[in-house]
């Protein structure tokens, strides 16, 4: 955590606030001995809804992509950044080959939404360590279903290299490790599944031109 | 001097079910108290439950069922208006199958620290106000659960409220807060998504601590308790005269959402005094400014064995099928309540004197602060907030895109155009509610 003095804040010094809790390596280490007592196993199974009829009045690209960012910070995302998917580009896909290019081309962009990971969620299976899962889970629902209830289709694509597309999206850069450092939190991220969807957006980045 | 709306009677130790075991009545702060026998609250009887089964009109029938909001980001937060229930997460948490006590129980010998493992683990989960309540019968549900949408049954349901309170001793109290610029524009779309988006992501914190609390080994039951009661006997707030709990740091922009009902080893808080009950005797803004008059000007009365401001919910309640095209959530009396403010510095001197005021001289106190409070802040809120294309300084049926450089081609708006002014419109006028709502005067 960073240590926060009023509104400056210093980053280096990280205040570990936890140390002196007994339970606190508990509830960021054990795993759940039942998935029903996990929020993140039901929301990541929910299924999605439809698209509603009638498409909603948008603006341009680019106010349509300010306003899903905006909605995505107000959902909790730290960083958000949209993506145009690479339909004739395997090597930058984020899904599996075997998908084909199809689904890009059904679903033009990513919209890619990072939280922040005190903990990193592959190496603390704890509730507490799945936090940021559970955060990311909360931000892609909702915002995937506000997507189509503005009558454009959106789907939540749990099984896609997100934090390749986050870096194409300019939030960060892979490192030797192959995890996204971004600039104001460094590699303490977590990237949430990526909301696939045709609504009309403006890429970020080097995503303009993949 | 408090009104007594029913027959009083002599305080009893026996409860509902004729057992002598009831503990004495707790103390809530001086904002509530408890003087007489209270009969535990049929949760069918409740304003949601109630108009779900149509007793409440034809008219709150069928805004309650029948109708899918025009607002793309309402139809997937608020309850009831959407067009597909898959988009509405609470939904989902409330439907999901309830996980089992893990059989391998955490010890805890200091219950003080697991007191404050709980509440870091519901802040770290994203909780802006976490207290503990020592359970009291009288906090309790009569038989069924609460829940609005999906079950929320247990073994313990046939449990009277004096043994469910022996058995699970404490009530933990977790909730969110809404965000205090979008509120400003209540009684509007945005003062809907500052109270719905706060209220889905506080029904996911508490559904992940129950799961957590069953992961250490303990029970954790939902739907079991009032939340006004527990929010101020643990000191989460005070009830104020709008009949919301007021916490000293976001006044009345705190969701009071179902706490959990536990037997973990924990230390309960204590009620606040915040001199909520001083302000609310003076300030009034709230019976004022409440489009309804469902808000009392006069003293509090004796409801149900206790004392306290008794709003008129069903005058509250009958107005919202005349406003569905323009909000779903009043939200005027937590709006302009003199404690919800930001959380800033001043804020927190206002607070501070009122807490470390002496009791006999909070009214002249109250009296300078409300006084700065209506020449700095308004009487009334009308300022223009807009947030991502939502504009309240559009009048209510008018259509345009006020968003700058936007060229896109509006069906119906046409192109973005400059509204000039700073003053935001909120359906509907006080006056315009005289069509549905019967005033005393």
């Amino acid at each position: 955590m960073t240590l926060r003095l009023g509104p400056f804040k210093l980053p280096g010094l990280r205040r570990d606030s936890h140390k002196d809790d007994p339970y606190w390596d508990f509830f960021i280490n054990t795993p759940a001995a039942d998935l029903d007592n996990t929020v993140t196993e039901l929301i990541r199974n929910a299924p999605p809804g439809n698209v509603f009829p009638t498409k909603a009045d948008i603006h341009t690209p680019e106010i349509t992509s300010s306003h899903v960012k905006g909605m995505a910070h107000y959902f909790g995302a730290d960083l958000v950044g949209i993506v145009k998917l690479p339909a004739h580009n395997p090597s930058l896909s984020p899904l599996p080959p075997a998908a084909g290019g199809k689904i890009e081309e059904e679903y033009p962009f990513g919209v890619v939404c990072v939280v922040r990971a005190e903990y990193d969620p592959r190496t603390a299976p704890g509730i507490g360590g799945q936090v940021p899962v559970q955060n990311g889970l909360f931000i892609t629902f909702v915002l995937s279903a506000w997507i189509r209830e503005l009558g454009f289709r959106a789907k939540v694509a749990a099984e896609t290299n997100g934090e390749k597309l986050a870096a194409v999206a300019g939030l960060g850069e892979i490192n030797g490790a192959g995890r996204l450092v971004t600039l104001r939190y460094g590699a303490d991220v977590h990237v949430a599944d990526i909301i696939l969807t045709d609504l009309p957006l403006a890429p970020d980045g080097s995503a303009r031109e993949p | 001097m408090a009104v007594t709306l029913q027959k009083p009677a002599e305080q009893s130790t026996e409860n509902t079910n004729g057992q002598a075991n009831i503990p004495p009545p707790p103390y809530l702060g001086r904002s509530v108290r408890i003087v007489g026998p209270v009969v535990n609250v049929d949760m069918n009887q409740s304003p949601h439950p109630k108009n779900q089964r149509g007793e409440l009109g034809k008219p709150l029938f069928n805004w309650y069922h029948n109708t899918v909001s025009k607002d793309p980001l309402t139809r997937v937060s608020a309850p009831n208006h959407f067009a597909d229930r898959r988009h509405f997460l609470s939904t989902i948490i409330n439907q999901a199958t309830k996980g089992k006590v893990n059989p391998r129980k955490i010890e805890v010998p200091d219950a003080a620290a697991m007191s404050r493992h709980i509440k870091a683990v519901a802040h770290y989960m994203g909780a802006d106000v976490v207290a503990i309540a020592q359970a009291h019968p009288s906090f309790l549900y009569a038989g069924s659960r609460y829940v609005q949408d999906g079950t929320a049954e247990d073994a313990y349901q046939e449990t009277s409220p004096a043994d469910l309170v022996k058995k699970f001793p404490y009530i933990i109290v977790a909730t969110t807060a809404w965000d205090y610029n979008k509120l400003q524009a209540h009684r509007h779309l945005i003062g809907d998504a500052a109270y719905h988006i706060s209220q889905i992501k506080g029904n996911m914190i508490l559904k992940a601590l129950e799961g957590y609390i069953k992961e250490l080994g303990y029970t954790a039951l939902r739907g079991v308790c009032t939340p006004q009661a527990a929010g101020v006997a643990s000191g989460v707030g005070e009830l104020g005269r709008n009949g919301l709990v007021i916490n000293k740091t976001y006044g009345a922009r705190i969701h009071m959402p179902d706490p959990i009902l536990t037997d973990l080893p924990l230390v309960a808080d204590q009620p606040v005094d915040n001199a909520v009950e001083d302000f609310c005797k003076i300030c009034r803004k709230c019976a004022n400014t409440c489009p309804t008059n469902s808000i009392p000007f006069g003293d509090k009365v004796v409801h149900n064995g206790i004392e306290k401001y008794k709003i008129n919910w069903l005058t509250c309640y009958k107005l919202r099928p005349y406003v569905h095209d323009y909000w779903g959530s009043c939200l005027t009396c937590a709006t302009v309540c003199p404690f919800t403010k930001p959380n800033v510095w001043w804020h927190s001197l206002a607070t501070w004197s009122l807490r470390t005021c002496p009791i006999p001289a909070r009214p002249a106190l109250v009296h300078a602060l409300k006084w700065i409070d209506d020449r700095f802040w308004g009487v009334a809120r009308n300022n223009r907030v807009r947030w991502l294309g939502y504009d309240s300084g559009i009048k209510p049926g008018d259509q345009a895109c006020t968003v700058a450089g936007c060229n896109a081609s509006h069906e119906g708006k046409g192109p973005a155009k400059e509204v000039a002014g700073n003053v935001g419109y909120y359906a509907p006028l006080k006056e315009n509610t005289n069509r549905f709502v019967k005033r005393d005067a």
